[in-house]
């Protein structure tokens, strides 16, 4: 009870945190109860084509009538799935490589080293196209495509990390005291060093999720699910006369993106503060 | 210095045959057929298959084609296209300069605005512009590039219709000289500000946080305690030193000048790289893509390169790694 | 002749809407030609204090009120200008962390050409570097150090540039806050040596913040304790030291072992540091004083002056009429 207090006081401590908890869980209410929010099936062609919103669709229809309040709905679905997994994946592929690096040093820390800058300079977003492309965009396809490229923002935090912990005495002693490499890594080194990585994990939940919706937008998502991308993307013909269809759908991501964000950022405040008191 | 140098090479080279070879095998390893692409039609007849196959070299092994490819290139040959059959250099060529025309002057603009505003905002830490601007940087970021292209041709093309919603020129009017460079720069306002919009918040937050960052550095201190006047110091000790994570940055944009436009160029209709590459995508076109590929890992590893020496000049201790 | 003159010096950071009292009531006199140690754990205001003297903390954040006079003139309260006059002319520092102490990105001699003109505004280059050089031989650097970046030198090298540069203008008072503190044993003791040297030669006044007690026995003629923002105790070494009536110096004196060999058990100080923010009744020591009484939990000690200014604040010792 008293860690539920102290975690509750350190949220509203910082306006970032509050908004950015409050934005998400609004967000996974609404993913959960998705069957039960949205007034309207969102396969469903009604009628009425391109209806501004109004009390019957309130986010009004698309151009085959479809009603977008409830495909934004379901929508959250898709992008926080994708969004949520992609960073989970990549930051344990992350996590790994840096941690390995990072604690082990010498050559296996510069090949490591060489191949994260390798992956750096690979044109991310393009060669993600091409694979989607060629190999089929289901969401699996889309989710582990994207968790295999973009692993080398959290390797490098954990490598720094690790490089600092192993100097660390304890590090030392547990070495001295025969513990093996494997167990310091999960033992010692993943653990201490975790704190920064799951705030920047938090903000790759954001990218993910831009970069789900840019490819759906571009008609490379999965054909399977609903996804506030493609919601934008079949809307884009019906722009001038019909704007609700694009602008519900690129609000909600705004909104969910801007909920990650603001999530790790709150963290990394908290877990640098600028000012610590002084001597 | 110099090894330093060489070591960067070393590496951007390394990238350059990584993502190479891993486009060549990742392409002639998918499933699907091109030549049936090629043919136009689900059934082509034999004739058209063996005509089709002999002409690209794939009836050749894969290594083949790898050695071959390679040899072309060494030669400065990228191939044909099969969709259109001309060059890849120069379909790549014609649409290169539309594409660096819009990049660089949006990275430009946001550099230079970015940086200036959050040097600004650092110096006045906490007060009212910085942190309404440090909020709305959280917004813009939080935008997908695409949307805010629509949503800025609906209102300023399509509700106000004061600018161009899309292309490069307006292709009824055949302006000439003077007038065709207004026509252009018309033309490039909303793509260039969804640019600017959405790089902008980057460079205003690095340069913000490096100033402060700087500012509470132990020299400073030292400057301080010796007397030194705070625009002395400032001009002269703090830019130097927070400039450095800038141009890290905008390496890293101007690295991705060519491939990380390509969603705006589409939603602006801009005669760029972007079209071409989606278009290579679609149908298939695999001297396209890698000649495509080979040519953005090239660029982005010649412009690391570039900053990275800029970099060393500017900061001592990268020398000596 | 009085040099610098401290009298009820306060300093309050306001952070978070807490309010911390860094430095409480510290009165405190240094002569000319003096060389005082002020001694402490961390979190014990000595560093607040020595920033104070030349107005260094963050105006926003900090509160002082007192009189800092040094020679005549109450430093806090001229004008900035007159201040920056003051600054390094008569009075400079030495940095903890002297390897942050200069811009890595700028080489070492243009930097100390630009300290070195903010007073001088009319020297030529080839007279400010001759100046430079001459003090790089005085603390034993070789010529090539004018030309190098902070980061291809070593600790010991750069804290001997960093007294080079506290001395640019022969000050009149140098301060050093845990100058050595970083160093090896070896480099310690020959920069302390060379810093004694020095001070013979260019008649300095000295104040040498440190928490290490071997450094002040060795190379201070006085010695200030300092605990959570208040002075505890102060007077000669020798007196001090050798038999200290504070029990908080004498527990400072026995968590470190003892310099004439003699081998004692080292022991830390039980209890935990007091929070600076809350407001505090009694001696600040008492909860972690083994000889309090009664009235230290009620009443704050007054100083008395034993002898020799020899000073101390504990009941023990007298001291306790003071509200």
């Amino acid at each position: 009870m008293k860690n539920v207090q102290y975690i509750l006081k350190k949220i509203c401590s910082s306006k970032e945190l509050l908004i950015g908890i409050t934005i998400l869980i609004i967000l996974i209410l609404v993913a959960i109860l998705s069957p039960f929010i949205a007034t309207n099936d969102p396969y469903f062609l009604n009628d009425d084509l391109t209806a501004r919103p109004s009390s019957k669709y309130i986010f009004g229809t698309d151009g085959l009538g479809r009603d977008v309040f409830s495909m934004v709905v379901w929508g959250a679905r898709t992008s926080l799935k994708v969004g949520i997994v992609v960073a989970f994946i990549s930051s344990i592929i992350g996590t790994l490589i840096g941690g390995i690096a990072g604690y082990l040093g010498g050559k296996t820390d510069k090949i490591i080293s060489e191949i994260i800058n390798i992956f750096l300079m690979l044109p991310t977003f393009f060669l993600i196209l091409i694979i989607i492309a060629i190999y089929g965009s289901s969401l699996t396809n889309i989710i582990v495509v994207m968790a295999l490229t973009s692993w080398t923002g959290t390797a490098r935090l954990m490598r720094s990390q690790a490089i600092s912990l192993r100097e660390r005495t304890f590090i030392k002693s547990a070495q001295t005291i025969g513990e093996g490499n494997i167990r310091i890594l999960f033992r010692h080194i993943i653990p201490n060093g975790i704190f920064p990585i799951i705030a920047d994990s938090t903000m790759a939940i954001s990218s993910a999720i831009l970069s789900e919706a840019g490819l759906s937008f571009l008609g490379l998502g999965d054909p399977n699910v609903i996804s506030w991308g493609k919601i934008i993307a079949n809307g884009k013909v019906y722009l001038p006369r019909s704007w609700w269809i694009c602008t519900f759908p690129g609000l909600a991501i705004v909104c969910t993106v801007l909920s990650f964000y603001l999530i790790g950022e709150g963290m990394n405040h908290l877990l640098n503060p600028k000012f610590n008191g002084k001597d | 210095m110099r090894d330093y140098i060489r070591k960067r090479i070393t590496t951007g080279i390394l990238t350059i045959l990584f993502s190479f070879c891993l486009t060549f095998f990742l392409i002639r390893y998918a499933p699907g057929n091109p030549i049936k692409v090629l043919a136009g039609t689900e059934n082509p007849n034999p004739e058209l298959i063996e005509h089709l196959t002999a002409k690209y070299g794939l009836d050749k092994s894969i290594p083949i084609q790898f050695g071959n490819y390679i040899k072309n290139i060494l030669k400065g040959d990228l191939g044909y296209s099969y969709m259109s059959n001309e060059p890849v250099s120069k379909l790549i060529g014609e649409k290169l300069f539309a594409t660096i025309l819009l990049t660089l002057t949006g990275v430009i603009l946001s550099v230079i605005v970015g940086t200036f505003l959050g040097v600004y905002a650092a110096r006045k830490a906490g007060s009212i512009f910085d942190r309404l601007m440090c909020s709305a940087c959280y917004v813009f970021d939080a935008i997908p590039g695409f949307w805010l292209g629509l949503i800025l041709i609906l209102i300023f093309a399509s509700k106000f219709g004061i600018l161009p919603t899309s292309g490069m020129y307006d292709l009824r009017a055949e302006h000439q000289g003077f007038a065709r460079v207004l026509d252009v720069v018309k033309h490039m306002i909303l793509p260039v500000s969804t640019l600017f919009i959405i790089q902008m918040p980057m460079y205003f937050r690095i340069a913000r946080s490096s100033v402060l960052q700087t500012m509470s550095e132990d020299f400073i201190l030292t400057l301080r305690a010796a007397g030194m006047k705070e625009n002395k110091i400032f001009n002269k000790y703090v830019l130097r030193n927070a400039i450095i994570p800038t141009i890290t940055k905008l390496s890293l944009s101007l690295a991705f000048i060519i491939s990380g436009v390509a969603l705006i160029e589409i939603v602006f209709a801009w005669p760029g790289m972007g079209r071409l590459i989606m278009d290579a995508i679609m149908k298939r076109d695999y001297p396209l893509l890698t000649g495509v590929y080979l040519m953005i890992s090239v660029s982005i590893c010649v412009v690391m390169i570039i900053t990275d020496i800029i970099y060393a000049l500017i900061d001592p201790r990268i020398r000596l790694e | 002749m009085s040099l610098l003159n401290i009298n009820y010096l306060n300093i309050v950071y306001k952070v978070k809407g807490k309010k911390i009292k860094a430095v409480k009531d510290l009165s405190l006199n240094i002569e000319s030609e003096d060389s005082v140690g002020i001694v402490g754990e961390s979190g014990s205001g000595k560093s607040t204090f020595a920033m104070s003297i030349l107005s260094l903390l963050p105006k926003e954040i900090t509160e002082i009120t007192g009189d800092i006079i040094f020679d005549g003139t109450d430093l806090l309260k001229i004008d900035e200008e007159r201040l920056r006059q003051i600054k390094w002319k008569e009075i400079a520092y030495v940095f903890q962390k002297s390897m942050n102490s200069l811009s890595p990105v700028h080489k070492i001699g243009l930097q100390m050409n630009d300290i070195y003109k903010i007073h001088e505004a009319n020297a030529t280059d080839k007279d400010t570097k001759e100046r430079i050089l001459e003090l790089f031989n005085l603390v034993n650097l070789s010529k090539g150090v004018y030309n190098l970046y902070p980061h291809e030198l070593s600790g010991g090298m750069i804290q001997r540039v960093s007294i080079a540069l506290s001395l640019l203008h022969y000050p009149r008072l140098l301060i050093l806050d845990e100058a050595t503190t970083a160093l090896d044993v070896v480099t310690q003791g020959q920069i302390l040596e060379e810093i004694m040297e020095l001070e013979e030669k260019l008649k300095l006044t000295r104040i040498m913040i440190t928490h290490d007690v071997s450094v002040v026995s060795l190379t201070c003629k006085k010695v200030a304790v300092m605990y959570a923002g208040y002075l505890l105790e102060s007077g000669y070494v020798e007196d001090v030291f050798s038999l200290p009536k504070h029990p908080y110096t004498r527990e400072l004196l026995n968590s470190y072992p003892s310099l004439t060999g003699e081998r004692n058990r080292l022991k830390g100080i039980p209890g935990s540091f007091p929070d600076l923010s809350v407001v505090h009744r009694g001696c600040i020591f008492a909860d972690r004083c083994k000889d309090s009484m009664d009235i230290c939990f009620v009443r704050e000690p007054k100083t008395v002056e034993i002898s020799n200014d020899w000073k101390v604040a504990c009941h023990l010792v007298g001291g306790e009429y003071n509200g």
